[in-house]
């Protein structure tokens, strides 16, 4: 899983056209989607429900950023949806990529997926400031309130399961 | 009859009246000068009444919980409590849906229901008229407001004061150990309470119900509060057994959501529910209660086998019930001693261990076989106790302790609370830190820090214990009386401090690395906690204690079980009676719903109904 590094930024700078970063930004998702699906076999069935969301939620991603892709209207789509941007939260202890392991635990998993989310989130973002205002700035921005809508969920659930039972 | 009284004065009156002696043969022609006159009807209507009066009843239904305290003072039994469906009904928050109605074919005006009620909703007003034909007689039953019976308010007549308030709002204080005798040593803080104290304590209870409604398991407190009125403590344990065989542990460790309902507290302090039944449990001698447990016991053996894993409250109150309906229950438990979370979760000091092990010989008493020292999925499998038992109830607590896996987190001076805290129940040897920092800021981290700074105090000769909890003081998961004693006992408290990261220098630990918490919920009142990374603090330690969640062990069920199994968000799935998805299988306890003795007790008692109907239909 290498989209959330810098080459991925880099990637995602070189491209000229809105059609162009969507593509990146979906096959982002689709990988994500892949391991997760890949993954849901291997967690015990306690927890199989979460890597099952996890799956879900990329796919709701992928299916999203391909609609959009093949909007004819997209400008003023994306423009409407980046008057609305979503908080930011920082959390140190969901920020690690950790080795997941052949048998990942919860927690493990709901990291994992916290810091895919947060580094994807900061990478639209930092993007999104180093481009002229625009429609590709714009969709930009749009791809960053995504990834923190989708962060700030999992934090919550992740507070929900880890910071439980005995407190 | 009478005889009449023979003085001066009454001579007089008994004298002729007036117009005997100068009546007038012309006296009826003085009457024709009425015919002229335009006749006078004297509306009914209500004139003003004294400031004091006491007409009909005011009820401002906003105040008014529902309780039934009125009804239950009316001697008339004047008052009837009729639901009324759009209000709110929340027992947990002792609100009932119900407001008294009034008949007044049989009210009185004694205003006692005016003099006890909890909230001071009920009034009378300075209204005093009503009139009906006989059609309209149940205009007589009424279920008054804030208005007035009419629709018309005609201010307020009699209505609560200091001096007619039949309530007692303070509560007899407990003694306790204070600060300086408690520090070093784990003794336990409450005295409890003496005979008088007790009495006196269970006088200020209405017998409204309230605590029965927001009790778990429903433990009939006005009753048992009555009996130790009555100076009937064992009456009192007999209520308490009725629901409840872990009241030693209850009497000390319970949540007391009873008394968070209890309407009492809606003025002044909540009857000490708790404590009254502790006093009823210490003031009965041990083999009574044995007996007493023991009344109503079957006398004949069903045949039936139950298997129970985990001897904590949940598991043990099934096995309680069960063994009571003539079941062979057998109780196994991974540790070497009964008590479950209790035992290795709570310390000595807020309840002491021979109290538990009470409860627990009450229990076994009955023909409970607890085997300790024996673990499910290693030393027999569930498939073993499937073969073996006809019902098998799956109790295994919370015992593994959450991380929270931030840099540093790996170190061996880095440790769990719930770890730390069996440890010490066992008597076990660590090295004890000079500095603690404990994160959390539930009643675990408070235990583990206040365990800790008693042993610091008892072999260091001072307390170095840091307690760094998300929540700030407003939001603190533990209750109010363990923070106030962790201060007390010299242990500082950081409130709204997020954990980041393990201070490890040279392979020593130094500390923990705390963020200033900028909000802890967001906006759908979800713990979702944000982080101000310019406020950063170092908390000096040589060891860190989390104590921030935990979870239970089910590596016990093994793969092919779990697979078996539906599981809900984590947890087992079970119905509303605890039974699992696989039908020789119950779950009860803090496993299924999270940390609490008395919903421990509760679903004991759940899912031992629900095998009982379960083997019944089987049969």
């Amino acid at each position: 899983m290498k989209e959330g590094q810098s080459s991925g930024r880099e990637k995602l700078q070189s491209k000229k056209s809105l059609s162009e970063i969507l593509e990146v930004a979906i096959e982002f998702e689709r990988t994500a989607r892949d391991f997760y699906n890949d993954l849901i076999p291997k967690v015990s069935k306690q927890i199989r429900y979460l890597v099952e969301e996890l799956a879900e939620e990329e796919q709701r991603h992928f299916d999203l950023f391909n609609e959009l892709k093949s909007r004819p209207d997209i400008e003023q789509h994306i423009q409407a949806m980046v008057d609305t941007p979503a908080s930011d939260k920082r959390f140190s202890d969901c920020i690690h990529l950790p080795d997941l392991g052949d048998k990942p635990d919860d927690q493990a998993v709901l990291q994992y997926a916290l810091g895919r989310e947060h580094a994807a989130m900061e990478q639209y973002h930092a993007l999104a400031e180093s481009t002229e205002p625009g429609p590709i700035k714009d969709l930009f921005l749009y791809l960053a309130n995504e990834e923190t809508l989708h962060k700030n969920q999992l934090e919550r659930l992740y507070y929900e399961t880890i910071h439980s039972g005995g407190v | 009859m009478a005889k009449p009284i023979q003085n001066s004065k009454f001579k007089i009156q008994n004298s002729p009246i007036a117009h005997e002696d100068s009546g007038s043969i012309l006296s009826p022609l003085k009457s024709l000068q009425f015919f002229a006159r335009r006749p006078v009807t004297v509306p009914l209507e209500p004139r003003p009444a004294a400031a004091n009066y006491r007409g009909f009843h005011l009820n401002d239904h906003e105040k008014c919980i529902g309780c039934s305290s009125c009804q239950k003072v009316c001697d008339n039994a004047a008052i009837t409590m009729v639901k009324v469906p759009h209000l709110p009904e929340d027992p947990v928050n002792g609100v009932r849906n119900l407001r008294p109605a009034i008949d007044y074919g049989r009210c009185c005006w004694c205003a006692l229901c005016v003099d006890i009620c909890p909230t001071s909703a009920i009034s009378l007003s300075r209204e005093y008229v009503h009139t009906c034909t006989q059609e309209e007689i149940d205009s007589y039953f009424i279920l008054p407001d804030e208005k007035g019976i009419h629709g018309k308010y005609y201010g307020l007549g009699w209505q609560k004061s200091a001096d007619s308030d039949l309530l007692d709002l303070e509560r007899q204080q407990m003694e306790e150990l204070g600060p300086d005798a408690r520090i070093d040593n784990f003794d336990e803080i409450v005295h409890g309470y003496s005979e008088q104290q007790a009495v006196i304590e269970a006088s200020r209870c209405v017998q409204c119900g309230m605590c029965n409604d927001a009790c778990p398991t429903h433990m009939d407190a006005p009753e048992y509060i009555r009996a130790i009125w009555q100076g009937k403590p064992e009456e009192a344990v007999r209520w308490i057994y009725k629901t409840n065989p872990f009241s030693h542990v209850c009497g000390r460790v319970c949540t007391h959501r009873c008394e968070d309902a209890c309407s009492i507290g809606r003025r002044g302090e909540p009857v000490a529910i708790r404590w009254l039944k502790r006093y009823a449990m210490d003031a009965v001698d041990h083999d009574r209660i044995k007996q007493i447990a023991a009344e109503e016991k079957a006398d004949y053996l069903s045949g039936k086998r139950i298997a129970i894993i985990g001897a904590g409250p949940a598991g043990l109150t099934a096995a309680y019930d069960l063994v009571r309906k003539g079941h062979q229950v057998t109780v196994f438990e991974a540790r070497e001693a009964a008590g479950g979370m209790p035992r290795y979760g709570i310390p000595s000091y807020r309840l002491p261990y021979d109290m538990l092990d009470r409860d627990i010989d009450v229990i076994a008493s009955l023909g409970v076989k607890i085997q300790t020292n024996t673990r499910i999925g290693v030393d027999i499998s569930m498939q073993q106790l499937r073969t073996d038992y006809d019902a098998v109830v799956l109790a295994i607590g919370l015992h593994l302790g959450r991380s929270t896996r931030i840099p540093g987190s790996d170190h061996k001076q880095v440790v769990k609370a719930v770890d730390l805290l069996r440890m010490i129940t066992n008597d076990e040897k660590f090295k004890l830190p000079k500095k603690a920092v404990v994160i959390g800021g539930g009643n675990v981290a408070m235990d583990i820090a206040r365990s800790l700074a008693r042993l610091q105090k008892r072999s260091q000769d001072q307390v170095g214990v840091t307690v760094t909890a998300l929540e700030d003081k407003a939001h603190f998961l533990a209750d109010p009386v363990e923070v106030k004693e962790c201060l007390e006992e010299g242990i500082e408290i950081f409130d709204a401090r997020g954990p980041q990261g393990c201070i490890v220098e040279r392979g020593r630990l130094k500390g923990l690395k705390t963020w200033k918490v900028r909000s802890i919920f967001d906006e759908q009142g979800r713990f979702a906690p944000a982080y101000d990374e310019n406020d950063e603090q170092i908390h000096e330690g040589d060891m860190v204690i989390e104590a921030i969640g935990q979870m239970s062990d089910v590596s016990l069920l093994g793969e092919s079980l779990s697979e078996e199994l539906e599981w809900n968000r984590g947890r087992l799935k079970v119905d509303e009676n605890g039974h699992t998805s696989v039908d020789w299988l119950w779950a009860a306890g803090d496993c299924v719903n999270g940390p609490d003795v008395v919903h421990a007790v509760a679903d004991g008692h759940r899912v031992a109904a629900s095998i009982e109907a379960w083997l019944g239909k089987k049969a």
